[in-house]
């Protein structure tokens, strides 16, 4: 722990040659995880990280260090190692730091370091008996995992606040490989929040999310390669939300768009999508997967809505890029842990609810594809040209699903793609991912109800769709 | 010693054998925007890795602090994860190899070049992009990295190895416009001797990268011979050969289930993995601490051998081939330290030429989500060029590269001269496959 006395010492030498700001980011965190193999326990961790990040701005420049020596010696030789970058008169002193309490919009009624190791082994081993129960000898391996991590987050800056923020979330994650004579696929399932066990209980049962990971596994074992070329598309709702988080989150952090490095620099208040979309990203959501109460330079979770009816309204945005903005941070700066320096990102982004069903989508389909399972994409935010894996599909034939096909990735440009959103149900929810970029790898939900994409560009081997 | 009691602890409580992973790393890094240092880090840190068998099964704990306390907080997680552990795998804390190659990959002149003259090289970087074509209209990233780590394992039996690294890299993006069309490209530079870094080449291949892309369109969508670039063979390669890992061939999930001695690939590829090769990616012992040796994986399209740590090894009665890895949990990983695809005599030019008809691809993109190492199915985002006539004519405006990993490295036809260098320990060149499916119009 880094005591106030400590901090405001460390802070002034920091800013002492005349930085505009200066923050400590202190976390103390661990996480467990323990993982089962073909029904036996193969593993079991526990992982500590400790240290404390140092930042300081002047301007628009930014001055990080971290250090896991957190001995008043480590913290100063850092701090004086930082502040050689700045050669001007100390702006700031700092005499006191008070306080700021948030709200906890995430509570866990029973924190996972007190619930014994015996029981979230045999959680897992729900879902991994059930695929034993299914006893199909085309599966060959299953792997069940639970991690826990409870996240200690402490933020004094040269705003004389001082911030604390504890944090647990779990996750349950089945993988499943199958194979037969024609080959070997794979399942995947992994649900996860910011709740106690009671999660794994009513939302994600062990048996449900396990049986999903094999028999999504099986399907695929039996399905034909997936056509190539442009095709009308609906995306099933969840986790399809990562169409949006790649072709439009990332364009939409202030990280990007500050530098003019995204295709939606300028355009706030402009029509970028179709007026059929409304995207949100709310931190704010009780228990989500996505949801800060603050964020990593102590500014509190926000609902943030980034486009309304197709017209651009705001962007993710933390205090340092937000600079070049003109703006102040709206509770968007995260990093995956002390030795990361924070930037603007994502939280629960998705977009709303639309007026259709998805039964309508489905049937106003003559000819395309239906992708229902994700495997994840990535993005560049300057050309806004994204791209992502589908592990689940079927194909559409004269309004109706039929059958299905592996191997589908989805390409396009971001804004051509919004506006090719021709119908979005009624039907949102939200799938966990792990989002990975400048600032590390954290939590995100994606989220969508059903839609559909009028034309995109489909890869796969299979030739043209008939 | 700092660490004495964490053994003499560990004895006490019934750990038969333990050993303390530590690594210690400091880096550098800095980067600009328009002409003013934008981003400077300087940072240290520890990782601490204890491991120990408790009753034959293995436990393990990670930290980034080793206080006074550790000692017995390690010990009672090693006795807690190893309790908990059923599988039957054997479990090891190696004892030490009779022998190992001295490795030198720590390069003590980087230190002593001032931060200065790193940073005025990344001011000439960055203009001599900006100044490279008048169609660069910004610089998307560059920077400067440098990182220095020294890893130290000691075992309860009294052994102590070590192996010191550094390097450093140069990196720079570039944004280009012409017309409505918007192109990004990328480039770096990595070594630990910093008299070889080349401004002026990093530069004008940034600036080619970017503006080669401009003025593409998409092709029809069809089956096309093609060149790929090395680029996208190191993607390809290190997909499959993470076939060759023991622990999933003996559990049945793998790509190479069966397939020792034989036809993996045509006979044009031969891949090793060479940890005492002459690089900053050169070990002298894996996470376990075997004593590490160069090795042919495929050999004229031949599968020569698989990757084994001590586990995987004594499941079959054999010694480990040094590919271990260890990280928190009681799983013991495999790895690769330094992929070399042998290369051919060709030139780009001439594999172009042989080519006559097809496409030339340059690079693949979102791997984690469109490609399935155990299916070999792959189907990704690809950047490349149209060649015609055997020359390179324009850019395809985003595209797709479908195919299978198995048919792919069965329809290599020609192997280039052109080996370059990747920052993951890999080094290969472009060559030609006979068919890619490519998905476009």
């Amino acid at each position: 722990m880094i005591s106030k006395k400590l901090a405001i010492e460390v802070l002034n030498e920091m800013l002492s040659t005349g930085a505009d700001f200066a923050e400590i980011f202190y976390e103390d965190s661990h996480a467990a995880s323990v993982a089962i193999e073909n029904g036996k326990v193969s593993s079991s961790s526990f992982d500590i990280t400790s240290g404390a990040g140092l930042r300081l701005l002047k301007e628009n420049r930014s001055v990080y260090g971290y250090t896991s020596d957190l001995t008043k010696k480590g913290l100063m030789n850092l701090a004086q190692s930082l502040n050689k970058s700045f050669s001007g008169e100390r702006l700031i002193t700092v005499t006191k730091l008070e306080m700021i309490r948030g709200k906890n919009r995430n509570p866990i009624i029973k924190s996972y370091d007190d619930i014994p190791l015996k029981d979230k082994i045999d959680l897992v081993k729900e879902g991994t008996n059930e695929i034993e129960s299914m006893n199909d000898p085309r599966i060959v391996r299953y792997i069940g995992n639970f991690l826990n991590n409870h996240r200690g987050v402490t933020i004094f800056n040269s705003k004389g606040k001082w911030f604390t923020r504890e944090t647990e979330f779990a996750r349950l994650a089945y993988s499943v490989i199958v194979a037969d004579e024609n080959g070997m696929e794979t399942g995947f399932e992994g649900p996860g929040c910011q709740m106690d066990m009671s999660f794994f209980k009513d939302k994600a049962q062990p048996r449900k999310v396990a049986r999903k990971a094999a028999e999504t596994a099986l399907l695929m074992l039996t399905a034909k390669e997936c056509p190539s070329g442009k095709m009308p598309v609906v995306i099933g709702n969840g986790w399809g939300g990562v169409l949006f988080h790649e072709a439009c989150g990332h364009p939409l952090e202030a990280s990007a768009v500050s530098r003019g490095l995204s295709y939606a620099t300028g355009k706030e208040g402009q029509m970028i999508a179709s007026p059929v979309v409304t995207a949100i990203d709310d931190s704010t959501i009780p228990n989500e997967w996505g949801s800060i109460d603050i964020d990593d330079e102590g500014n509190p979770g926000t609902k943030r809505v980034l486009i309304k009816d197709g017209i651009l309204k705001d962007f993710m945005i933390d205090d340092f890029n937000g600079r070049r903005m003109g703006r102040e941070g709206n509770g968007s700066c995260r990093r995956q842990n002390y030795k990361f320096c924070p930037t603007s990102r994502m939280s629960n982004t998705y977009i709303d609810n639309g007026k259709s069903t998805p039964e309508e989508i489905i049937a106003a389909t003559k000819l395309g594809l239906y992708a229902v399972g994700f495997a994840g994409g990535s993005v560049d935010p300057t050309t806004g040209e994204f791209n992502f894996g589908c592990s689940e599909a079927y194909i559409i034939r004269d309004g109706k699903v039929c059958e299905p096909v592996k191997g589908a990735t989805l390409i396009g440009k971001g804004e051509e793609i919004l506006k090719k959103i021709d119908m979005v149900a009624n039907d949102l929810a939200f799938g966990q991912g792990m989002c990975g970029a400048a600032s590390g790898s954290i939590r995100t939900n994606v989220g969508q109800p059903t839609l559909r994409i009028s034309e995109i560009t489909v890869g796969g081997r299979g030739g043209e769709l008939k | 010693m700092k660490y004495d009691k964490f053994f003499e602890l560990a004895k006490k409580a019934g750990i038969e054998d333990c050993e303390l992973n530590i690594n210690q790393s400091t880096s550098l890094e800095f980067s600009l925007f328009h002409g003013e240092i934008d981003n400077y880090s300087s940072n240290s840190s520890s990782t601490y890795l204890a491991r120990g068998i408790y009753k034959g099964k293995l436990g393990a704990i990670t930290s980034d602090v080793f206080t006074k306390d550790s000692p017995e907080q390690f010990v009672n997680a090693i006795v807690s994860n190893a309790s908990v552990i059923e599988n039957d795998d054997p479990v090891f804390i190696f004892k030490g190899s009779e022998k190992y190659h001295k490795i030198n990959t720590f390069n003590r002149e980087l230190s002593k070049i001032p931060v200065e003259d790193k940073l005025n090289k990344l001011f000439e970087l960055e203009k001599k992009i900006k100044e490279g074509d008048p169609r660069i209209i910004e610089i998307e990233t560059v920077g400067y990295e440098e990182s220095s780590s020294t890893l130290t394992i000691l075992k309860s039996n009294g052994l102590k190895l070590t192996q010191k690294n550094n390097d450093f890299a140069y990196y720079g993006g570039a944004v280009a416009k012409e017309g409505e069309q918007v192109k990004t490209g990328f480039d770096f530079f990595f070594s630990n001797d910093f008299s070889k870094f080349d401004v002026d080449k990093l530069a004008k291949s940034i600036v080619k990268e970017t503006t080669s892309k401009l003025g593409g369109h998409q092709c029809e969508s069809a089956t096309y011979k093609a060149v790929l670039s090395q680029d996208v063979m190191r993607a390809f390669i290190l997909a499959y050969i993470g076939s060759a890992v023991a622990e999933d061939i003996q559990k049945k999930s793998s790509l190479f289930v069966d397939k020792l001695n034989q036809k993996v690939a045509s006979k044009k590829v031969t891949i090793s993995d060479n940890p005492l090769s002459k690089t900053i990616f050169a070990r002298g012992f894996d996470g376990e601490g075997v004593a590490t040796r160069n090795m042919v994986i495929i050999k004229n399209g031949i599968l020569q051998n698989y990757l084994y740590n001590l586990t995987t090894a004594a499941k079959e009665g054999i010694e480990s081939n040094g590919h271990g890895t260890v990280g928190g949990g009681s799983r013991v990983g495999t790895t690769t330290w330094y992929l070399e695809m042998k290369a051919g005599k060709k030139t780009l030019e001439q594999l172009c030429e042989e080519v006559g008809t097809g496409v030339y691809i340059t690079d693949v993109q979102g791997l984690h989500a469109g490609m399935n190492e155990r299916s070999g199915n792959f189907s990704l985002q690809s950047t490349g060029f149209m060649i015609e006539n055997g020359k390179i004519t324009h850019g395809l405006d985003i595209i797709t590269v479908s195919g299978n990993l198995v048919d792919l490295f069965n329809s290599i036809s020609e192997v280039g001269s052109d080996s370059k260098e990747f920052a993951n320990g890999i080094k290969c060149p472009s060559v030609i496959v006979k068919k890619i499916a490519v998905s476009g119009k």
